[in-house]
């Protein structure tokens, strides 16, 4: 089973390899392939992950110890919650009936309140803070005064109230410096990961699946 | 037809297979060029090296299979640094695509190599999904969020998790994602919850997070192959992606070559139509 699997992940990566080419049926097929394993894949997962293991689950466990006697009204109230986040998600099939569709704006909205609250917090206090205080820095290193007057600069580029003239437009040209800079690093991140991943296909190609090269 | 116009209307497909040839070459006859330690890998290392025997760590697996060039041999190296040390490895993952398998095998092939024994030495939560509300909930009780492991194990059954109950009995969380998750992890559970915490992350997504090590949010940072291959070095363990850095050195230096033959096309040609023109 597992040489099987070996071959047909190594036909798979050469036909999406083969569109470099040009394109043809079996970059088709392995593209279809994948869509529809990851869709079926996803599926299952869902139902295992969420459905079950997260309503069904948990129900079925309080209604045992409520049944038991074991405080039952707190295992009922659990069980009230359950249904009541269970009853949030099947409204949100609503969308699928025109007529109907406003009904999903209910669980939407209480999933972008849900979510606010806890992002407006962890925001403030996982990155703003943080990362403001990370540029209260020691300005006699001369690498901290680099950090110190790339923010500084960038923000001013950033900032649109008032025309980007003498010593604002100036600041703000530095700014532009700085950003292209990040954007340089970010590329050549970019293209070292892009080389990665065709360095890891042809390790699998050679390594794996061929045994043409030994690792180590 | 000139050499530079020559050059400026080369056939794409020609550059695939120099690359491509470049990528293959150093996996068929290894060059064993020099490689660098950075600080951030370092510090990551040191981080879980000083840490005492028998600590706690939580090692994750937020990253799908197509990034396993760069991810996969990051979580070998820091299971081989972890069980050496003899520290209690959790493992989990906010992935659902392939993240749980992955985590699996790796889990079970490191803790066979080092004699380990599951739900004492190491444990693997597998994947939940929601992963706000699983970062969030663990601050407070684990169980509550995983009740059971990845084979379906209740957690009171499992020696290891009955003295781990929230982030406070875990020393170090090493983070090995693909995605913006680290941003919730250091945003949710650092600032929080204080549990300090490393991450290994693909090369698109590592300048991103060089200020958060700047700032001490995270105590170090791996950066794509290049990282990973810095964390073979360390633990003194060299595999994939130590072998895998001729390839990509070779493959940069062409690509340079490329975008000045590129530049140069561009210029001499635009030179020759101005004349023209």
């Amino acid at each position: 089973m597992e040489i099987l699997g070996l071959w047909l992940a190594g036909f798979f990566t050469l036909s999406l390899f083969s569109f470099l080419y040009k394109d043809n049926p079996f970059y088709g097929l392995a593209e279809h392939v994948f869509a529809g394993l990851s869709a079926g894949y996803e599926v299952g997962l869902v139902y295992h992950s969420v459905i079950l293991q997260q309503l069904v689950d948990p129900i079925s466990q309080h209604w045992v110890n409520a049944a038991a006697g074991d405080h039952p009204g707190f295992h009922i109230m659990k069980i009230g919650f359950l249904l009541f986040a269970g009853a949030l998600g099947v409204l949100m099939f609503a969308r699928f009936f025109p007529k109907a569709s406003w009904i999903s704006r209910y669980p939407l909205a209480f999933v972008m309140g849900n979510t606010a609250g806890i992002y407006l917090m962890s925001e403030l206090h996982g990155r703003l803070i943080p990362q403001i205080a990370g540029t209260f820095v020691n300005l006699l290193n001369p690498l901290n005064l680099i950090i110190f007057f790339g923010v500084l600069t960038t923000l001013i580029y950033f900032y649109f109230s008032k025309e980007h003239t003498g010593v604002l437009g100036g600041s703000a040209r530095v700014g532009i410096w700085f950003i292209m800079i990040a954007f340089g690093a970010h590329f050549g991140y970019t293209v070292m990961g892009r080389i990665s991943l065709l360095i890891g296909q042809v390790q699998f190609i050679l390594i794996d699946w061929l045994k043409l090269v030994k690792p180590g | 037809m000139g050499f530079w116009q020559r050059v400026s209307q080369l056939d794409r497909r020609w550059i695939y297979l120099a690359v491509a040839l470049a990528v293959i070459f150093p996996l068929l006859v290894p060059m064993k060029m020099k490689l660098g330690i950075t600080p951030e890998a370092r510090q990551l290392y040191e981080a879980i090296e000083t840490l005492p025997d028998s600590s706690v760590v939580m090692l994750t697996f937020d990253y799908y299979p197509s990034t396993v060039a760069e991810t996969r041999p990051m979580s070998i190296a820091a299971l081989h640094q972890m069980f050496r040390k003899n520290l209690k490895v959790i493992t989990m993952t906010t992935i659902p695509l392939g993240g749980p398998s992955m985590a699996d095998r790796t889990m079970k092939l490191m803790g066979d190599l080092y004699h380990k024994t599951y739900g004492v030495d190491y444990v693997n939560l597998g994947y939940k999904a929601n992963y706000t509300a699983v970062l969030l909930g663990m601050g407070s009780s684990i169980e509550s969020i995983y009740p059971s492991d990845q084979y379906g194990t209740p957690l009171a059954n499992l020696p290891l998790m009955q003295t781990v109950k929230n982030y406070d009995q875990i020393s170090f969380i090493f983070i090995v994602a693909d995605n913006g998750i680290v941003d919730n992890w250091i945003s949710i559970v650092n600032a929080q919850f204080s549990t300090p915490m490393g991450a290994g992350v693909t090369a698109v997504m590592a300048p991103k997070f060089y200020s958060y090590v700047q700032a001490k949010q995270m105590t170090g940072l791996l950066g794509g192959m290049k990282g990973a291959a810095e964390y073979e070095m360390l633990v003194n363990k060299p595999a994939m992606a130590l072998i895998g850095m001729d390839s990509q050195s070779l493959a940069h230096l062409l690509i340079i070559g490329f975008v000045i033959a590129g530049n140069v096309a561009y210029f001499a040609t635009r030179k020759k139509k101005e004349s023209k023109g």
